[in-house]
Order: C-alpha cells, then sequence, then structure tokens
C-alpha cells in the first residue's frame, strides 16, 4: 500500500528536515546539564506515537481523499512535536518568534484536520457497510473470510444462523435457507484445470451476492456448496427467490460444459444449526435425484 | 550381526537437507492454489532456499525443510481449509506427474498401488504405507506413517495423500461406498470439508491414519484403464528414477528393521550398525527428526499391538510373545499406557463397530 505514497513520504521528509535546519540555523545547542530528561521522555513518546499514527495510515489506506485528510493531519501533529522535542536541546533566542509559534500552531490545526479526516472515515465506512450488505450480518470478523470467494466460510454462518434461529422463533417469524451446489464440481476441475475450478466459483460468488437482497447473507459453506441465509422470508418467496437464481446461472457460462447447479431453498424450522444442516442436506440430495429441479446448460 | 539378515537393501536414506523433492511434484501446484488464494508468492517463499526463477524448471528441487516451511507458510498465510484437500486432487490430475498419469491409467487399483508403493520416492517420499487384511471386514487396510519428523505438517501431508488416493477412487470406480478413513487429526472445519470433499466415512481424532478399502474394489477395473498409456507412463516414472533415486527416510528405515526383527528387540547400536551409521550420528540424526531411538521402538510395538488385535484373536500372552514382552503383564501395561484402555476392552471396542 505504500508504494501509493512515496510523493507524500518524500515531502514529509523534507517538511521535517527543513524543521530541522531552521532549529539548527537559528538556535544554539543546550549544555548536557540543561537537559530535563522527564520532558524529553514525555515529548519523545508522543512524537513516536503521531509516527506510528503517520504509519498506519500509510501501510493500510488506498489513496484518496479521506486518506488525505488523516494523512496530513497526522502530518502537522508530527511536525509539532518534532519542534517541540528539539526545543529541549536546543535554545532559540528570545528575540525569534517564529520557533514557538512553529511549535504551536500546527498541532492545533492538525487536530482539527484529522478530525475532518475521521468524519470522513465513519462516512467512508457506512458506504463500505452498504457495499457488503449481502456478505455480511450483524458479526465482522475476516479471519473467517474464504480467501477464494471473499464470502464468509462455515464457521461465521453457524454463528450467525444461531443468532438468527433464535431472534426469528422469539418473535415468530420464518427464517429461510438457500442451498446452491455445483453437480460434479470435481469432474469440471479435472476436465478443465483446477484454476478454472477457482475462477467458477469466485463467479459464482459474485453472482449471488448480486443476486440476492441485502439483507440476506451469502456463505460459502465449503468447497461447491453455497448456502444463503434469508431473514424474515417465507418458504414461497425463498422458492421464488430460488427459481430465479435458476435462471440466472446460465449467465456464468460462456461454454457449453459448465456444470450444472442445483439450488434448493427450505425454511428453518429447527431449533439448532446441526439441526438446520442436516434438513438443508437432505433437502439438496432430494433435489438431486430429481433432476427437473436442477439446471442443466443447453 | 549383518544387514541382509534384516531383509535390508543398500539404499542410502535421505535427510531435511538432501534435495530429493521436485517442485514440479506438489510445491508448483500449491503455490498457485495458494496464489488464487490471495497470497503473495514472494511471502510464501520467505524462510526456503527457493528461488521464484526455478519454479518451473522441470527439474528443480526442493527439500523437505523447505517443504515443511513452504506448508507452514500457505497455512499462516491462508484461512482454507479446504488447501490440502484440493491439493490431492490437483496433483492427481497434474500433466506433470508421470506417477499420477501412471495411476489413472492401471488396470485397477491394485496396480495403482502397486505403482504409487514402488514409486513413493518420487511423489510422497516423506510417508510410508503397512498394508494389512481385516478379515472380518473384508477389507485391507493401509495404515500411512511418517517416513521423516514432519512435525506439526503431519495432518497437511496425510491429508493430502488421502485426498488423492479417494480422488482416484472416485474418478476410477465412480464411488467411495464402503471406505473408511481414520484420520489422527480433527478440527470442526476439517470434517466439513472431509464430507464434502471425500463422500466417505471418516473417523477423527483415531490412533492412526489409514484408509481401508473393500476387497471388493480391489479388483475392479479402472474407467480409464489403458494399458499403452499405463507403460508409456511407468516408463517415464523409471527414466525419472534416474534422477530421484530410490531413497527412504530415517524413521522407515528404523522402524521397519525394527518391524521386522519383532519379536526381537533391536539395541540402537544394532540399527546404526545395519543403516552404516555410528550410534553418535543415529543419535543425532533422529533427534534431528524430533525423536529418539526409544519413542521409535515404543511405537513399533504399539502399531503391531493395535494391528494384531484388528486383525484376529489373539490371547495377551501370544500378543506379548510376538512383542517381545517378557511377559504379558509388562503388555498389558503398555497397552495400556499407549490406549488408555486394557487389550480385552480395545478388542471389544473393535469388534462392536
Amino acid at each position: 500500500m505504500w508504494q501509493q505514497h512515496r510523493y507524500k513520504l518524500l515531502s514529509s521528509l523534507l517538511l521535517l528536515l527543513s524543521g530541522l535546519l531552521l532549529a539548527i540555523h537559528s538556535g544554539s545547542a543546550k549544555q548536557a546539564t540543561e537537559f530535563d530528561w522527564l520532558d524529553i521522555l514525555g515529548e519523545g513518546t508522543t512524537l513516536l506515537v503521531a509516527c506510528g499514527w503517520l504509519g498506519l495510515i500509510i501501510s493500510s489506506r488506498p489513496a484518496g481523499r479521506v486518506t488525505e485528510w488523516l494523512y496530513y493531519g497526522s502530518l502537522l501533529l508530527v511536525y509539532s512535536y518534532f519542534l517541540d522535542l528539539l526545543d529541549e536541546f536546543i535554545r532559540y533566542p528570545d528575540a525569534i518568534r517564529l520557533m514557538s509559534w512553529l511549535e504551536s500552531l500546527p498541532a492545533p490545526v492538525g487536530m482539527l484536520i484529522l478530525t475532518y479526516g475521521l468524519v470522513g472515515w465513519h462516512r467512508e465506512q457506512r458506504a463500505i457497510n452498504r457495499q457488503l450488505q449481502g456478505r455480511e450480518l450483524f458479526l465482522r470478523q475476516h479471519q473467517l473470510i474464504d480467501p477464494l470467494t471473499q464470502l464468509y466460510g462455515a464457521a461465521y454462518l453457524q454463528a450467525v444462523l444461531q443468532r438468527e434461529i433464535e431472534l426469528h422463533q422469539s418473535q415468530h417469524k420464518t427464517l429461510s435457507l438457500l442451498v446452491v451446489d455445483i453437480d460434479n464440481f470435481s469432474q469440471f476441475n479435472r476436465q478443465h484445470g483446477m484454476a478454472a475450478g477457482d475462477a467458477y466459483l469466485s463467479q459464482l460468488s459474485e453472482l449471488l451476492s448480486s443476486q440476492l437482497r441485502h439483507s440476506d447473507l451469502v456463505c460459502r459453506y465449503a468447497g461447491d456448496r453455497f448456502i444463503a441465509l434469508l431473514p424474515d422470508t417465507a418458504e414461497p418467496q425463498a422458492q421464488i427467490m430460488a427459481q430465479h437464481l435458476r435462471q440466472q446461472l446460465p449467465q456464468l457460462s460462456d461454454s457449453n460444459n459448465d456444470p450444472a447447479t442445483t439450488v434448493v431453498a427450505l425454511a428453518v424450522r429447527q431449533g439448532s444449526t446441526k439441526a438446520a444442516f442436516k434438513a438443508a442436506e437432505q433437502a439438496l440430495a432430494l433435489a438431486k435425484q430429481a433432476a427437473n429441479f436442477s439446471y442443466k446448460p443447453a | 550381526m549383518n544387514a541382509r539378515r534384516f531383509g535390508y537393501q543398500d539404499t542410502p536414506g535421505f535427510g531435511y537437507q538432501d534435495k530429493i523433492l521436485l517442485l514440479q511434484h506438489g510445491s508448483s501446484e500449491l503455490l498457485a492454489l495458494a496464489q488464487r488464494r490471495g497470497a503473495t508468492l514472494s511471502k510464501l517463499l520467505t524462510g526456503t532456499s527457493i528461488f521464484e526463477q526455478d519454479l518451473h524448471k522441470p527439474h528443480g528441487r526442493l527439500h523437505h525443510a523447505d517443504w515443511l516451511k513452504l506448508l507452514h507458510n500457505c497455512q499462516q498465510q491462508l484461512n482454507s481449509p479446504e488447501l490440502a484437500f484440493l491439493l490431492g486432487s490437483a496433483l492427481l490430475n497434474s500433466r506433470y506427474i508421470s506417477l499420477c498419469q501412471c495411476l489413472q491409467a492401471s488396470a485397477n487399483l491394485r496396480q495403482a498401488l502397486a505403482q504409487l508403493w514402488y514409486f513413493r520416492h518420487q511423489l510422497f517420499p516423506a510417508v510410508y504405507a503397512t498394508v494389512y487384511l481385516l478379515p472380518q471386514q473384508q477389507a485391507i487396510t493401509i495404515e500411512l506413517q511418517p517416513a521423516v519428523g514432519l512435525a506439526n505438517q503431519q495432518p497437511f501431508v496425510m491429508t493430502v495423500l488421502c485426498s488423492l488416493l479417494l480422488n482416484l477412487l472416485k474418478q476410477q470406480l465412480g464411488t467411495t461406498e464402503g471406505i473408511n478413513v481414520q484420520l489422527q487429526s480433527g478440527c470442526s472445519a476439517k470434517q466439513l470439508q472431509a464430507q464434502l470433499h471425500w463422500d466417505c466415512a471418516v473417523n477423527f481424532n483415531q490412533p492412526c491414519d489409514s484408509i481401508s478399502i473393500p476387497l471388493s474394489l480391489w479388483q475392479q477395473p479402472f474407467s480409464d484403464a489403458d494399458p499403452e498409456h499405463f507403460r508409456a507412463a511407468r516408463r517415464s516414472c523409471l527414466q525419472l528414477n534416474r534422477v530421484l533415486p530410490r531413497q527412504r527416510g530415517l524413521l522407515e528405515q528404523v522402524c521397519r528393521l525394527q518391524q521386522r526383527a519383532l519379536p526381537e528387540l533391536l539395541s540402537h547400536e544394532q540399527v546404526a550398525d545395519v543403516l552404516g551409521l555410528s550410534a553418535s550420528s543415529l543419535k543425532r540424526q533422529l533427534s534431528q527428526h524430533h525423536t529418539n531411538f526409544v519413542r521409535l521402538l515404543d511405537q513399533v510395538r504399539r502399531d503391531q499391538a493395535r494391528r494384531l488385535l484388528q486383525q484376529g484373536h489373539y490371547s495377551n500372552r501370544q500378543l506379548a510373545q510376538q512383542l517381545g514382552y517378557s511377559d504379558e503383564h509388562n503388555f498389558r501395561r503398555a497397552f495400556k499406557r499407549w490406549t488408555g484402555l486394557i487389550p480385552t476392552d480395545f478388542k471389544g471396542l473393535f469388534n462392536f463397530n
């Protein structure tokens, strides 16, 4: 990420260097006996922490307006704290007021800019949350994201489903599940190679998260099986969504030899996640037997 | 004490630092899988002596220390429990591995496994197998054991190998019915993956890694059987033998020697003598594999006891005799230490299943 910010890094270094030169030019060094070590420790720590912020911003954020605000706000803080630390070692003649202005003015300005940046960050986060809808419910735990499809995995689904089951039961609403399974996926992998199989899985995951509603949650259960959680959805409605998906799935195929896919919808009447998954599995096995459920490419 | 008495062939063993693995026999597939899951190549290769430009050389090699580091890097960078399962099937279908081509073109499972066993140093030098019949189940069990110290990568390696075998069965026979897999490891993520990828009975947290395959499947013809293709693939395997000589891991050598010698118990010096090592260098090498001689000896007797109990009805006295214990009380005590059960309970447990 930091490669995007090369010029910023360079200009910040120049700024700090110019501050150092200016200080050396206008003042004279203090004697070692005059140092106040407690002050140096306090101001040094503040400077280090501010530098840490700068590093975190550089290494974790892509270029953009919010990043600029956050960065320049922190930079002003760093500049101010840097001069603050320098004046422990350098004494300035009383006639020159410039150094003390440079020391005290940038910090509050920097704080203001940083705050504005944080507000922007908050807005941005809300936008990202909207973008994530359909891929995430109340819980965020990045360790559980499947690296291939960028959907959450089975562990996340289990945690969320348990909560949703309890919520829906207490509010007397119906919760439904949608299971999508690719038929003979290992055969597909064998014919077209693992890379094609992986590509198909990530395309399918894109399609699924774009075709479902914002309130739904798609997870990659394991292997070639995806499960979507449909909160507050009765079974007939879920069946309609399944039918809709079956119609949308041919969009993916650019050739005739794409794998067939089975889509099943069912309402969750069980009290535990384990039983619910078991029911989903049985429904899927039944659907695979009855050929008319599955979409077959012409 | 001479080597022939133990049926020992004079193939030298290999160590962690011997470059006996081909990059194309696993590493390149693993790296491709990991990269498609968003891992960066340079980070996957950190701590290994593999260079990026060597990856596509047909005979680029690596040693076991690097292989283990690579596996470690993959698992640290990616939270992807499917990796081992996919790697097994990727290996099986790789065009670059003649051994796998050979497996797929075999006439039946018996022939395929004979090839895998004969050429195992080309693909899985770190694992060796013990095969035995279970008369009650009408099945043959293949027990997999590490031939070098795999440390905490053992579950991954065993899963890859099981995955390769099960995929072969699924592709060629179209069924995995009646097959039973036992794995030592077991976490819930892995159980789910096994259920979906393997589609057969899998038991976790078992005393050993093994696959039992019903006798009826062994002679069933493979769907892609092709004698012509088989012979061609086997020829290229034989050619590859010139580059990758048949070598065995140290743990395999020591365990086999001891197993053949039972009920006699070998001493450290005897084994070192047969392997052509000095006693101190055997000790040093074993400690590189994170084990020692006494522990290996104990493992051999433990595994043999379990096999004998599964195979038939032996009395404790017979078992004690076969395993070189002075009397049955010592045997019972050792068995309790291994399994937490006394032998009769273990037998009951097994027959009940």
